[in-house]
């Protein structure tokens, strides 16, 4: 049997479906992205928001007068502007890189363990980026620049606990049941201690709210730069190692006899998936089910060759949270809930309906 | 003079001296508090920011119904076009208004900027403020963004302590152009909390000892939450010259047991109403058919907002309306 990965007779094949559903996916997430921004808090008739969208896209060359018709706030079209471009796309846009970083870290760590139920936020990761949040709330960190210090917390308490989980990985004891018990037993122990630190004040508990549920608004094109580059680049890096992945999933053993030191790559690719998580987390709390659920979705529909599955998670995942993002203001007009009470409203069905899998090919002597 | 009364002439001398302290604080507040140019300011607000807002700005955006409390009180309503509310679905202007505030400062839904569970960012920018004034129920990370991605000034105003709340009133007044305004709002103000300190100091020199209290603005089957350290509930009870059962809590928002409450049996106890809580919510926690003060007649409801909410109002009713609970003769003498 040809290893996952390897050349095939087919490889011409799959690789034109590779392209293929990598491009459908592509263009469904691209007209996520345009359509997302109709909608919103605050009532902008559709023609007005993609005026607003051409115009500032072309930097002023079309349609002059984006605003003409439409009913103007007291701060006028420049206020519109202000809403559909700054704050509603911005949103858009960090929903993708978001959803995107999430997905691909997903499908990174489900290859690594071996384990369609590994998910980002598993190994405490975002409870680390919560703590690092919370921190600077509760003990005001200088206040006057907590919009950087927040999310640079936040990435440091992630990083942290990553680093952890990185020093379980390189130790004699790596095995990955241990990474995941490591991972759990993190993750209660950081929320043990973020509980304790919101005891004794109250009031930042408020704005920890923010990271326990996920939420996309009050950030701007600064921030959605920063987190776009880092998933860009972690994510990327990641893609690059679809190969080893698939030699992974054949077992350590094998995997090392087709030349790939598995102990080193398992590494690797958890530093770059924390750093990508980290980046997400630090942006926008906790978001739940998108890693999980993303690879899933692709290895449906596309196989399980990580070649695909790794940028399709991407792909998936800032799908994903667009469309949660959107049935949210859907289901509630005028309303801004937290973005992850939607994720989890997907994700957790989907996550009983894999456990019901996973015992009923087990039961059925299935793998 | 006998070894007991140096001690409370002592007392009286400190409460004078702190009282004297506190008013020059608020002085040299004021006089060194800089200002840069005509039809601006340049202010340093309660979280330690700098920022420069416009005098007199015509809109305004409330965050924080003891901020709303303050521009009401200082006539400044008719600047104020929006206000803080909670999702729309989970309550909206009521979940941080009470009917009573939303008819006496005539707000209405169209007004509301959702500050939670999430901030709305276009609501805010839909009513085109001046000037935002926020309390720390928006989160800071959300603050410095209006500010700086939308160069919309934003003050924050979270008093930490009573003086706190008069002093914010003046800078208000300082920022809005109403000095007359905001000079008889801070003097009503100071006058109420000098009035709280004499009572304070005639009891300790007439050896009267403060009667116990469990001031509660909440309840269920484990026990009664109450005021602990560092808040406005335990400050306000302490100069209404109450010895709240849970001064000494570790936590600044304690739940104390039933057996806790039982143990102490305070003189007095008074419960938070509004917010669909009343006395009868009260009655069904533990042990409060044994507590005496229920038993005696000597438990009174208070509107919740008094010990909760930093604002003027927590100082002109809930003060006065304590004291007049906890020690009834002083207030009809």
């Amino acid at each position: 049997m040809a290893a996952p990965g390897a050349s095939s007779p087919a490889s011409s094949k799959a690789h034109g479906r590779r392209t293929w559903v990598l491009g459908l996916l592509l263009g469904l997430l691209g007209l996520g992205v345009l359509i997302s921004p109709l909608l919103g808090t605050v009532a902008i008739s559709p023609e007005t928001v993609l005026r607003i969208l051409f115009h500032q896209a072309s930097g002023g060359a079309l349609f002059s007068d984006p605003c003409a018709g439409a009913s103007v706030p007291a701060s006028g079209c420049a206020g519109l502007i202000e809403i559909v471009w700054d704050a509603r796309l911005s949103e858009v846009m960090l929903a993708v890189v978001v959803g995107a970083g999430l997905g691909i870290s997903g499908g990174t760590l489900q290859g690594v363990f071996r384990n369609p139920l590994a998910d980002p936020f598993l190994l405490g990761i975002s409870s680390g980026g919560t703590l690092g949040a919370a921190v600077v709330v509760v003990f005001q960190i200088d206040v006057a620049q907590q919009n950087l210090l927040l999310p640079l917390f936040a990435f440091i308490g992630a990083i942290a606990t990553s680093v952890v989980i990185l020093a379980a990985a390189r130790s004699r004891f790596g095995s990955v049941e241990t990474l995941l018990l490591t991972g759990v037993a993190l993750s209660s122990f950081l929320s043990s201690i973020l509980s304790l630190l919101l005891l004794y004040n109250p009031t930042g508990s408020l704005q920890v709210d923010f990271w326990l549920l996920g939420n996309l608004g009050s950030l701007d094109w600064t921030q959605d730069g920063i987190a776009f580059g880092v998933v860009l680049v972690a994510g990327t890096l990641l893609a690059t190692h679809g190969r080893e992945l698939n030699l992974l999933q054949l077992g350590p053993d094998v995997a090392q006899s087709l030349g790939v030191d598995s102990r080193k790559i398992r590494v690797r690719l958890l530093l770059l998936a924390s750093v990508t998580t980290a980046a997400a987390v630090a942006f926008t709390g906790i978001i739940g089910f998108v890693g999980l659920v993303s690879p899933h979705v692709v290895r449906r529909v596309a196989g399980s060759d990580y070649r695909l599955v790794l940028p399709g998670a991407a792909l998936v995942g800032g799908g994903f949270l667009l469309a949660a993002r959107d049935l949210s203001l859907v289901a509630f007009p005028g309303t801004l809930l937290p973005i992850g009470i939607f994720t989890s409203f997907a994700g957790a069905p989907f996550f009983a309906y894999l456990l019901y899998r996973r015992r009923q090919s087990s039961t059925m002597g299935g793998t | 003079m006998s070894s007991r009364t140096v001690p409370l002439a002592w007392f009286v001398v400190a409460v004078i001296l702190a009282a004297g302290i506190s008013v020059t604080g608020v002085a040299t507040y004021y006089a060194t508090r800089p200002s840069t140019s005509p039809g601006s300011l340049t202010i340093t607000d309660d979280l330690g920011r700098r920022d420069t807002v416009t005098t007199d700005p015509a809109r305004v955006v409330v965050l924080g119904p003891s901020i709303m409390d303050s521009m009401y009180r200082l006539g400044l309503r008719s600047h104020v076009v929006g206000v803080d509310c909670y999702a729309p679905s989970l309550g909206g202007l009521s979940s941080d208004y009470s009917s009573d505030q939303v008819t006496l400062w005539n707000l209405s839904s169209s007004m509301c900027v959702q500050t939670g569970p999430v901030f709305n960012i276009e609501q805010l920018l839909a009513l085109a403020p001046k000037l935002v004034l926020a309390s720390t129920i928006v989160s800071v990370g959300a603050v410095e963004q209006i500010t700086q991605t939308y160069h919309i000034p934003v003050v924050m105003l979270q008093p930490a302590t009573l003086t706190g709340i008069v002093l914010d009133d003046d800078l208000l007044g300082e920022v809005f152009g109403v000095p007359t305004a905001s000079s008889a709002l801070v003097a009503s103000l100071q006058n109420q909390i000098f009035r709280a300190a004499s009572l304070q100091a005639n009891l300790t020199a007439n050896g009267t000892p403060f009667p116990t209290v469990l001031v509660t603005y909440s309840v269920d089957g484990n026990g009664y939450w109450s005021f602990g350290p560092t808040t406005f509930g335990q400050s306000l009870i302490e100069l209404a010259s109450g010895a709240s059962i849970a001064a000494n809590a570790t936590l600044p928002y304690p739940e104390l047991s039933g057996e806790q409450v039982l143990l102490s049996d305070p003189a007095f106890v008074v419960y938070g109403t509004g917010y669909g809580l009343n006395e009868s919510t009260y009655a069904a926690g533990p042990f409060w058919s044994q507590l005496s003060a229920p038993h005696d007649g000597q438990a009174f409801g208070l509107d919740s907002n008094y010990f909760t909410e930093p604002d003027p109002t927590m100082i002109l009713l809930g003060l006065p309306q304590l004291i007049s609970v906890l020690h009834p003769a002083s207030s009809t003498a």
